[in-house]
């Protein structure tokens, strides 16, 4: 008899269209623990630091941006480190990875390093290797014409945006991510390799509202999300899901268990959803994939402005809903990209130096950023969703009129 | 209560319930009332090492049940046991 | 080069200056189609084709094309894989099965080539050849492979990469840091050192299931956040400082003089004028801390909150103070389900030092009480919301100093606890009588 290992095997040969001799590792299925390693964590960050930086460790005096993307560091011993900074997909395939590796190498001794806005850094200790690494990186160009390796993301400006999966990799998003995001910094390029707002204006992206990319403290975060509640399929949703989990999956206990007769006049174990309770995050559909609710007019999303997570000058800040509905338009997202668009032209001529676009928001009043942004204020904006809602409505006679 | 009798407990508890098969580590916590937290969890990791329990997971959250058992199971390997 | 699927929609991502993931892709399709140096894929060689069409699928319905699976990780392992099905597995068979693997990357995330050049063969050989750098939480992420390769993949990281995966689930999540002390001269604390420290010290929590949900340490090094760790970590540990900041005046008057870039050159390519440090730094300390006689400028250390601000500004005049440690916030979460949430200040200031006893102690006092309290799928800033910021102290053993809050309550409810009253709660009523009728 053949084990379950085998069968999985087969399987997977048999959808991948074509049988793959299959190469062991030295895994061996049936011992599972026979020499295996497990628990011993990453690789330590020591082997990856390039000499000049080993050897400043922690004895950094300064830095200074010398251009949009060229950054240098300066040590105690008069050591420099020159950084160019250049934007990436987040999406990057081992060709792409590949051609990374052979510049560092070309340049840079074989180092290099990721930052946590998916930007890539190319370091050098010396300021004539910086022009010859700089030049090399903006020749790459993809098929397409684009850059490949854009330098700058640094300073006052627009650096790379952080984002989630989408409909690429996610099982409930609202809208794609690596789309939007493409088309977002295609419309924010010059910001990009420019320093000329008044403070550093990060953009993020999620896909939905369980936000793995934490997009609540984000100048801009551009939100998938969902307006329908999720499809029920009544006839197979009792022998592909276990009826217990999906109830227990539901934050808002919107789902409860029925028993419902099918056209056939057959009755069926299944869920009803109490529709007015859904949230719709799509935990539902994460246990029970009986229980489906993306949808093309339904799904859209919503811009939320003015968060920080610095701590300068003033506390960080939370995001707020300014627009909450732009449609989902792929290839370009042409309403999404154009709203951002003019929300950091309309900050850009009107911030002080410093100021965080949330700074400037409440500054001005938030009264007064709808009306210069050219933003329509609805119901669906004002706060209803338990205790902290009162906390934003106005308990003053203090307004600005618009 | 020795290992061998908690393991015969837990076991026998996964295979009373009825229409799931999917429980959370506080579940098994409730089992057995009078073992530490931390050891229950020891337990269960060492229940699943011996291929007796298996996880489940959804991403952000974990479950643990019966290895093979439940509907997910079937549907996802195409398997049918 | 002919692919497999027509992607029209897709293909006007290819154009504009930013690198179009679009185009990668299809660089990866051919490079597997043509497969120059005769590598003996593991998985279907039309992956990276069959995701660019059922992507192009998406944006034509407007709606995903995949599922969550429940395969959490290798043998033993509670995380570190995500499971995913394609909802159209006849018209893309070879991403039918595309599960994710999540990888820890070093703390930092500086690589050398060879490392990633390693990591490259086996992603292209036992995966799709395409990755995310770096997943939300900072793991390197192989996308897509199949069910049998990921002991096969895990096996090779593990015995020629000396490499393990990262968390999932309602495991400890993968922790991550700012680069601190390798190129920033803000740092307060070695966050890599730190970081990969705990990563280490809690393998066992990082790799199977220990709590209610999932629980992210972040490192941040200093008070401007680099890795969110205030907003996007259970745990968020801030590098700080108690003592003065250090001045050098002369490098001040070069800043008023014009001869040094304010903000490290980060507005150069806008006019604003003339550096004016009365202006520009004095008036935009947020507790009007800092004086300027136009010659010496002056710190009152005891009104200054560390904003991080006027260092910002003149780096290489000021530098944050010696008497460094951390800041550590706790409850940072997303917005389900009630809202998100930064993270609170638990204890205004540690030392963080090697061996990091006193912070392991916090760290495994919250677990306990969140292991005992916490209801399944509750994250640990929930908890401190349902049970009050004060059962968050008694677990770590912490007086309440004013600093834990922004401002004392407004109502008046204090739940007294019996011991905390002279005499207790019990008393007497016969005793009460004798001078109070009925």
């Amino acid at each position: 008899m053949e084990t379950r290992y085998q069968r999985i095997q087969k399987i997977s040969s048999e959808i991948g269209g074509e049988i793959m001799a299959f190469i062991s590792s030295g895994y061996n299925p049936d011992k599972p623990m026979e020499n295996r390693i497990t628990d011993i964590g990453p690789r330590h960050y020591e082997e990856f630091f390039p000499p000049v930086i080993k050897k400043n460790f922690g004895k950094w005096l300064y830095h200074e941006i010398l251009e949009a993307g060229v950054l240098v560091h300066v040590a105690e011993s008069g050591d420099e480190v020159y950084t160019v900074r250049v934007g990436a997909a987040r999406l990057l395939t081992v060709s792409h990875i590949r051609e990374i590796c052979e510049i560092a190498d070309k340049h840079c001794d074989g180092y290099l390093r990721f930052t946590t806005r998916n930007n890539v850094e190319f370091m050098v200790d010396s300021k004539d290797k910086v022009e010859p690494l700089k030049q090399d990186l903006l020749s790459r160009k993809q098929a397409g014409g684009g850059y490949k390796f854009p330098v700058g993301g640094t300073g006052a400006g627009v650096t790379n945006i952080v984002h989630t999966q989408g409909w690429v990799h996610c099982h409930t998003p609202a809208t794609d991510a690596s789309g939007p995001v493409k088309a977002t910094m295609d419309v924010l390029f010059d910001e990009f390799t420019n320093m000329r707002l008044p403070a550093k204006v990060r953009v993020s992206l999620a896909c939905c509202l369980n936000m793995c990319g934490a997009v609540h403290c984000s100048d801009i975060a551009i939100l998938g999300y969902h307006r329908k509640p999720p499809l029920v399929d009544h006839e197979y949703l009792d022998k592909m899901c276990e009826v217990p989990l999906a109830i227990a999956a539901c934050p808002t206990a919107a789902i409860k268990p029925s028993k419902v007769e099918l056209p056939d006049g057959k009755t069926v174990k299944s869920v009803s959803v109490k529709e007015e309770r859904c949230m719709f995050c799509g935990n539902c559909y994460t246990m029970c994939p009986s229980m489906p609710l993306a949808d093309t007019e339904g799904d859209c999303i919503v811009l939320m402005v003015g968060g920080k997570i610095s701590n300068r000058i003033s506390m960080p800040k939370f995001s707020k809903i300014v627009v909450p509905y732009l449609p989902n338009n792929p290839p370009r997202w042409p309403e999404v990209t154009s709203t951002i668009k003019r929300i950091i032209d309309v900050y850009a001529a009107d911030a002080r130096k410093y100021e965080r676009l949330g700074e400037w928001a409440e500054r001005i009043s938030w009264e007064s950023f709808f009306e210069k942004c050219e933003l329509e204020f609805t119901h669906h904006i004002i706060d209803d969703f338990r205790d902290p809602a009162y906390f934003t409505w106005r308990q003053s006679t203090q307004f600005k009129f618009t | 209560m020795d290992e061998e009798a908690a393991k015969t407990l837990i076991v026998e508890t996964l295979k009373k319930k009825k229409g799931k098969t999917k429980f959370y580590l506080k579940d098994f916590y409730k089992w057995l009332p009078d073992e530490k937290n931390r050891a229950v969890k020891n337990l269960v990791n060492k229940m699943v090492r011996e291929e007796i329990l298996e996880y489940w997971s959804s991403g952000s959250t974990t479950l643990i049940g019966l290895k093979g058992v439940g509907k997910q199971a079937a549907a996802e390997e195409g398997d049918d046991d | 080069m002919e692919l497999k699927h027509k992607t029209p929609m897709l293909d006007q991502l290819e154009t504009g200056p930013w690198p179009s993931f679009v185009s990668d892709l299809k660089r990866e399709a051919e490079s597997r189609k043509t497969n120059p140096n005769g590598i003996d894929f593991q998985c279907p060689a039309e992956m990276p084709e069959d995701l660019l069409g059922v992507v192009e699928l998406s944006y034509e319905h407007g709606r995903t094309h995949w599922k969550h699976g429940g395969i959490v990780g290798v043998f033993g392992y509670g995380g570190g894989v995500i499971g995913r099905y394609c909802d159209q597995p006849e018209m893309f068979p070879a991403v039918a099965h595309f599960h994710t693997l999540r990888i820890n990357q070093p703390s930092s995330k500086f690589y050398t080539t060879e490392y990633l050049e390693q990591l490259m063969d086996l992603c292209e050989r036992r995966g799709s050849g395409i990755t995310n750098m770096h997943g939300s939480t900072g793991d390197i992420v192989f996308l897509g492979s199949h069910t049998p390769q990921l002991e096969e993949i895990f096996w090779e990281l593990t015995h020629n990469i000396n490499q393990d995966l990262g968390g999932s689930g309602g495991n400890l999540r993968t922790p991550s840091c700012c680069l601190s002390g390798a190129r920033c001269e803000f740092a307060c604390i070695d966050t890599q050192h730190i970081c990969h420290t705990f990563t280490n010290e809690y393998q066992d929590e990082l790799h199977r299931p220990a709590f209610p949900y999932k629980f992210k340490f972040k490192f941040d090094g200093c008070p401007n956040c680099c890795v969110a760790s205030l907003a996007r970590s259970d745990l968020a540990f801030i590098g700080t400082w108690r003592d003065d900041i250090r001045i050098d005046q002369e490098a001040v008057k070069a800043y008023v003089g014009g001869e040094l870039k304010p903000n490290a050159g980060a507005h150069k390519d806008r006019d604003w004028g003339a550096f004016d440090i009365q202006k520009e730094v004095i008036d935009l300390c947020p507790t009007e801390c800092m004086g300027w006689d136009g010659s010496k400028l002056s710190i009152d250390t005891k009104n200054c909150t560390r904003c991080m601000h006027c260092i910002n500004t003149m780096p290489r005049a000021l530098r944050v103070g010696q008497d460094t440690g951390v800041s550590l916030l706790c409850g940072a979460k997303a917005p389900i389900l009630d809202g998100a949430q930064m993270g609170s200040l638990l204890v205004p200031f540690i030392k963080c030092e090697d061996p990091y006893d006193e912070l392991k102690e916090i760290i495994e006092g919250l677990w306990d009480w969140w292991m005992e309290e916490g209801k399944n799928r509750e994250r640990i800033g929930e908890l401190m919301k349902r049970q009050g910021f004060q059962r968050a102290l008694e677990a770590i053993g912490l007086k309440a100093v004013p600093q834990h809050v922004k401002e004392p309550r407004s109502n008046p409810y204090v739940f007294w606890k019996e011991e905390e009253v002279p005499g207790g709660w019990k008393r007497d009523i016969n005793e009460f009588r004798k001078y109070h009728q009925r």
